[in-house]
């Protein structure tokens, strides 16, 4: 059970329908356009909140494959960063080429889910 | 400075640099940063009437201008000249500010009316037209950059590629912010440099959202501080990053093709095509791209606005169409 409720999420939803539903329109100029922006950005945490833990987890499992040890995210992925700029990694290797692509696809999903519509 | 006070200045300074006496109508702020601001202005003189733009600048202390050098206004207006001289539609300079002037430093030129909206330039159906013809407007108008004799504007950096990639590998490392896939963006371009690299003026900035489009075309080339010396395939690659077509499917600019592009460039006398490279500038302008939403990220909400801010999330953007253009998913 979450310690509170509703949820970080839940309560993220609820602020930006205002936001979008009764503000927005009535709005013109600047405060509309600087509106659009707040709502995107909550929008931006509430899909992290929501999808970020998942997403982390199946990054460090790729991660230690990659990197053949064991850590956290962030720790494996800074350890894979330095492995490519070290040129101690293949550019072409595939099981590279997935993860890195998988980690942007998964950004995207949080920051802009529009940008991997083909 | 009160208003009142800054458009006597510019009045004077207009009258000392044209050797005309107007007055002032309309002063109107545009846009204003930390480091840019732009006016727009009427003059008015034996019953004409000019339209007109002012625009102040000043060199800041950001990192990333030690490194992909910003010019100073005046030397700005310097290369509008040769290139408004060479054939490209840059802004009329009507004057270069003096120490004198009282205003800092800046210019004035003509103004252009017309669109400058990407979105707008994209989607609207008035500019369809408009839109048929910009991909090889945009050939003529970079053989006429391309064309101005680097001696008429000895002040510009000259950058080959390896230099650019070695200044964002610099500027990445600044911010100590790493990301694997930002790291391979970056050795891909080190490990796949451009052989045949020439040397001409470059506009560094040449893409839909500094152009001024009307129904007709393009009227207007914006936004030369980025102005450097380097290989001319850079601004047919950095107009056909996918960020730049704000959404439209045609990939220069979002309204026209590659081929439409560059045989209107050789056609205007602009320098031999080769696609494989302008296809490196262009994954390298999604490297360049990355790193600028970093920069913007890294300055912090208390720095810039939200919306600037904001736009350090849009990171992975240029990220994706990377993976996507050297994997051949485009």
């Amino acid at each position: 059970m979450p310690q509170s409720v509703p949820s970080m999420p839940a309560l993220l939803t609820a602020a930006v329908k205002y936001l979008e539903e009764d503000l927005f329109p009535a709005l013109t100029g600047y405060h509309r356009f600087q509106t659009r922006v707040t709502i995107n950005v909550l929008n931006i945490i509430r899909r992290e909140l929501e999808m970020r833990g998942a997403q982390s987890a199946a990054e460090r499992t790729r991660l230690r494959t990659l990197v053949g040890r064991d850590g956290d995210t962030e720790t494996l992925s800074h350890e894979l960063s330095k492995l490519i700029r070290q040129g101690a990694i293949d550019l072409n290797d595939a099981n590279l080429r997935t993860h890195l692509r998988q980690s942007l696809a998964d950004a995207l999903a949080i920051n802009n889910p529009k940008w991997l519509k083909p | 400075m009160s208003s009142d006070e800054f458009s006597v200045r510019l009045a004077a300074a207009l009258a000392r640099h044209t050797g005309k006496p107007a007055k002032l109508h309309d002063v109107q702020r545009l846009t204003g940063g930390a480091n840019r601001t732009t006016m727009s202005f009427d003059a008015e003189a034996g019953g004409q009437r000019r339209q007109l733009i002012l625009q102040l600048g000043m060199q800041t202390a950001d990192p990333a201008s030690a490194i992909e050098p910003e010019i100073t206004p005046e030397q700005q207006a310097r290369v509008m000249i040769a290139a408004a001289r060479a054939g490209a539609p840059a802004p009329r300079v009507v004057a270069i500010l003096e120490p004198a002037d009282g205003l800092g430093e800046g210019y004035i030129t003509e103004r252009v009316a017309g669109e400058t909206l990407g979105p707008r330039i994209i989607r609207d159906e008035r500019f369809a037209a408009a839109r048929r013809l910009m991909a090889r407007q945009c050939g003529e108008i970079l053989a006429a950059i391309h064309r101005i004799d680097l001696a008429e504007a000895p002040f510009l950096a000259r950058l080959d590629a390896a230099e650019h990639v070695a200044a964002h590998r610099k500027l990445a490392d600044y911010y100590g912010f790493r990301l694997p896939a930002l790291e391979l963006a970056l050795r891909w371009a080190a490990e796949n440099l451009p052989r045949n690299q020439r040397q001409t003026v470059v506009h560094g900035d040449f893409r839909t959202g500094n152009l001024i489009v009307g129904e007709e075309g393009i009227r207007c080339v914006l936004d030369w501080e980025l102005a450097q010396g380097g290989d001319p395939m850079q601004d047919l690659g950095w107009l056909c990053v996918k960020t730049w077509r704000f959404g439209g499917t045609e990939p220069v600019g979002g309204f026209g093709s590659r081929e439409d592009l560059f045989a209107a460039y050789e056609r205007a006398g602009g320098h031999p095509v080769a696609p494989e490279q302008v296809k490196f500038w262009e994954a390298f302008g999604n490297v360049k791209w990355a790193i600028y939403c970093l920069r913007l990220g890294m300055r912090g909400v208390d720095e810039v606005s939200i919306e600037r801010s904001a736009i350090g999330r849009r990171i992975e953007e240029p990220l994706w169409d990377f993976f996507n253009l050297i994997e051949g998913r485009e």
